[in-house]
């Protein structure tokens, strides 16, 4: 049996009392939670602790404190990966949703804390499970936290690469100085120049982190597809999602046209590259 | 608060749970086998033209790590923004005379963006790992990772497909929904393992001497925190208590590798941090890492071996300057820093001009003329703005590659191709049956 279920377990729905208080943790200034707000905590909170990962990574917590004592964003943010999984093992509802609000972001994933902790917890992946909910359940908080990544999504999910030299515009990363963007200016030709100088022809755009050939996306949007990924994006960004939608199905269309165009040099290839229909 | 009693039921339950399940000791690399024999999946084995080396692991476990016919898994954050940390490990390979093939048929682990946003799940994060595996495998190259969270987060998937059944079946089946199948290589393997299994062939060719040069290293928290069991630790480096990459490769070289205070901390990266929330990144780059690497250490470089890490360490260094902290201590990759000794071009190949933090002190420290090399770049520009074609390191992609996820045989190193880049590499060989 799983040593989970002998611990001692708040009831995963809030009493008419507890539902009418206000959050424990709740901030200096910050609104109370409303009705709709501390039902959606309930909800979460039972997929929190359904979660098969829950079991796996929260094995137990002495309060040592070591995990905190090695953990850079508890330097600078009111954080700590200690009460992080005090929450996750102990916590209630309202605990876990105050949690959610703010704190979870904070979290760098360095996995620090799991090598000090002498539990075996997994903090960092417990986070991430919180983290996880706050996107699938769209909550506003995670909504402001996510605002700045609409570049980075698009990219991600339709060439599965993160970063592009175009990304790193002068104006939003002043802090990095004038040589950061391959110093285009400093050496006076264009990004594309810059580019071309690295001895890879993969390498060698400015729109993506490496040239993604059409078949190799249209895979990854694919997988995203098939495991939900999409449907917990179109929960968080619809207008976004919808974009990267027609996005793909233009380079669906484009596949098809590539098939015929290189109908000549495809004859008789085997695996993905003759089955895939995007 | 639990009573002192909960707390030894939990440790006890604890035990009994770690006993039963074997969970945190468990060589995930066994069981892989069993299950291949149930035909679950398909294990992708190192070959002998694989030309493999053994190291030892944190546990003591032996990994193999393959040295030829490689596969690069780049790095995203590597490529499109510190280029000459992959172009610096091609060419060490065409110089070292490894073969490999660098494609376009690859996409990132997505898991910058798992840890920095949360918006995928562990079940994708896994089908990305394994369609990569297959393409891998399909090319008979064996999977070579540049980045240190895809290196970690590649071994959490190989556990979670190995542990859980039901993770394993759904990812099967949106494989074959691709043509793909379940592949997963027999190492998960780092390329810095690569460079240290490979230093006594990269020490060999050592132009520039490093004898004068302090460098203090940066141990990526990924390669070492996650997983910690199966990363690479060796005896002749701190005496097998820090991982040996990526110091093995500057002892090898003859730097000295000094010590800091703070070598354990993270860089600051955060994931999502560097790009939403960089005062934190860049106070904690500052303040825990370049300050201590310099005033404890009088580091002239900071190595290390990852994509976040070398970024952090180094773009976050030039808003310092606003609060009095003007260190601008150059932070090179492992890579970059054996390429540069072993006299790569600083900026056809190691491309230093892509970092805040300018090299150019360092080079002279390692006697190599940036001046010469600065103004040939220069000209190499403008013949590139005036249509020259450019320098590789290994033949373009065919227009049919921008297409579909084949290969039509990217024979490397082929010294008629690429005269100017791959002096001194000898193998050629055939790419793999399209
Ligand atoms: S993974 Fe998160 S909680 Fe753990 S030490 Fe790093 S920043 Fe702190
Ligand atoms: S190190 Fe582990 S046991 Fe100690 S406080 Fe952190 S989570 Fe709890």
């Amino acid at each position: 049996m799983s040593i989970v279920a002998h611990l001692p377990r708040r009831a995963l729905t809030l009493t008419e009392e507890e539902a009418a208080a206000p959050p424990t943790m709740e901030l200096a200034g910050r609104k109370r939670a409303t009705a709709e707000e501390r039902a959606l905590a309930t909800t979460i909170f039972g997929e929190f602790h359904a979660d098969s990962r829950h079991r796996e990574f929260v094995l137990g917590c002495l309060n040592c404190g070591e995990c905190t004592t090695g953990c850079p964003a508890a330097r600078f943010y009111d954080f700590s990966p200690r009460e992080m999984l005090q929450i996750a093992q102990n916590g209630d509802a309202t605990t876990l949703w105050d949690a959610m609000q703010e704190k979870i972001w904070a979290c760098c994933q360095c996995y620090t804390c799991n090598m000090r902790c002498r539990f075996g917890n997994d903090i960092a992946g417990i986070i991430s499970v919180m983290r996880e909910l706050s996107v699938r359940h769209g909550i506003e908080s995670t909504r402001r936290a996510l605002a700045p990544f609409g570049r980075s999504l698009t990219l991600l999910m339709t060439v599965g690469t993160q970063v592009s030299s175009d990304m790193i515009q002068p104006d939003f990363f002043r802090d990095w100085g004038p040589f950061a963007t391959g110093s285009d200016k400093v050496w006076q030709v264009s990004a594309d120049i810059m580019r071309k100088a690295i001895p890879s022809d993969v390498l060698q755009t400015t729109r993506s982190a490496w040239e993604v050939s059409v078949q190799t996306s249209l895979e990854l949007f694919r997988i995203y597809e098939e495991t939900g990924v999409l449907d917990m994006l179109r929960g968080l960004d619809p207008d976004l999602t919808e974009m990267l939608v027609d996005i793909i199905e233009e380079r669906r269309e484009e596949f098809a046209e590539a098939r015929e165009r290189f109908g000549e040099e495809l004859k008789g290839m085997q695996g993905p590259v003759a089955t895939f229909s995007g | 608060m639990l009573s002192a009693n909960e707390i030894r039921k939990v440790v006890e339950e604890r035990n009994v749970h770690q006993r039963g399940t074997g969970k945190k000791v468990l060589d995930v690399r066994e069981e892989m086998y069993h299950l291949e024999e149930k035909g679950e999946l398909i294990v992708h084995r190192i070959r002998p033209e694989n030309r493999p080396v053994e190291l030892r692991t944190l546990f003591g476990w032996t990994k193999r790590i393959p040295t030829d016919r490689l596969w690069h898994h780049k790095s995203c954050g590597q490529c499109g923004n510190i280029p000459g940390y992959p172009s610096s490990l091609l060419w060490l390979m065409n110089e070292t005379g490894r073969t490999y093939l660098n494609e376009p048929h690859q996409t990132s682990c997505t898991a910058w963006n798992y840890h920095g946003t949360a918006t995928s799940n562990p079940v994708a994060l896994a089908a990305v790992a394994a369609r990569n595996f297959h393409r891998a495998y399909e090319t008979d190259h064996f999977p070579l990772i540049h980045c240190g969270t895809s290196y970690g987060d590649y071994k959490e998937m190989r556990k979670l497909l190995v542990e859980n059944a039901a993770v394993r079946t759904k990812v099967r089946e949106v494989l074959r929904k691709m043509g793909r199948d379940l592949v997963l290589p027999e190492e998960i393997v780092h390329y810095s393992e690569w460079v240290h299994a490979m230093r006594p062939e990269i020490v060999a060719r050592q132009k520039h001497p490093v004898h004068g040069v302090v460098t203090t290293v940066h141990e990526p928290c990924h390669y070492y925190k996650m997983v910690p069991e199966d990363a690479v630790y060796d005896d002749a480096v701190y005496a097998g208590q820090r991982p040996a990459v990526p110091s093995g490769i500057l002892l090898a070289l003859g730097a000295t590798v000094a010590d800091y205070s703070t070598w354990y901390d993270c860089c600051g990266f955060g994931f999502r941090h560097i790009l939403s929330e960089r005062e934190f990144s860049r106070s904690f780059a500052n303040l825990r890492k370049i300050r201590p690497m310099v005033e404890e250490a009088h580091s002239d470089v900071a190595i290390t071996s990852d994509t976040g890490c070398v970024t952090t360490l180094d773009k976050s260094q030039w808003i310092g300057k606003s609060h009095g902290l003007s260190y601008l201590l150059p932070v090179l990759s492992d890579v970059q820093f054996a390429a540069l000794s072993l006299g790569a071009h600083p900026y056809k190949i190691a491309q230093v001009h892509w970092h805040s933090a300018s090299a150019e002190g360092l080079l002279s420290k390692m006697g190599i003329d940036w001046r010469s090399a600065k103004a040939e770049f220069q000209e190499y520009l403008r013949a590139l703005k005036n249509g020259a074609a450019p320098e590789l390191l290994h033949p373009a992609h065919g227009e049919i590659e921008k297409f579909f996820a084949i290969n039509k045989g990217q024979v490397l190193p082929d010294p008629e191709v690429v005269p100017a880049l791959s002096a001194g590499s000898a193998t050629t060989e055939g790419g793999p049956a399209a």
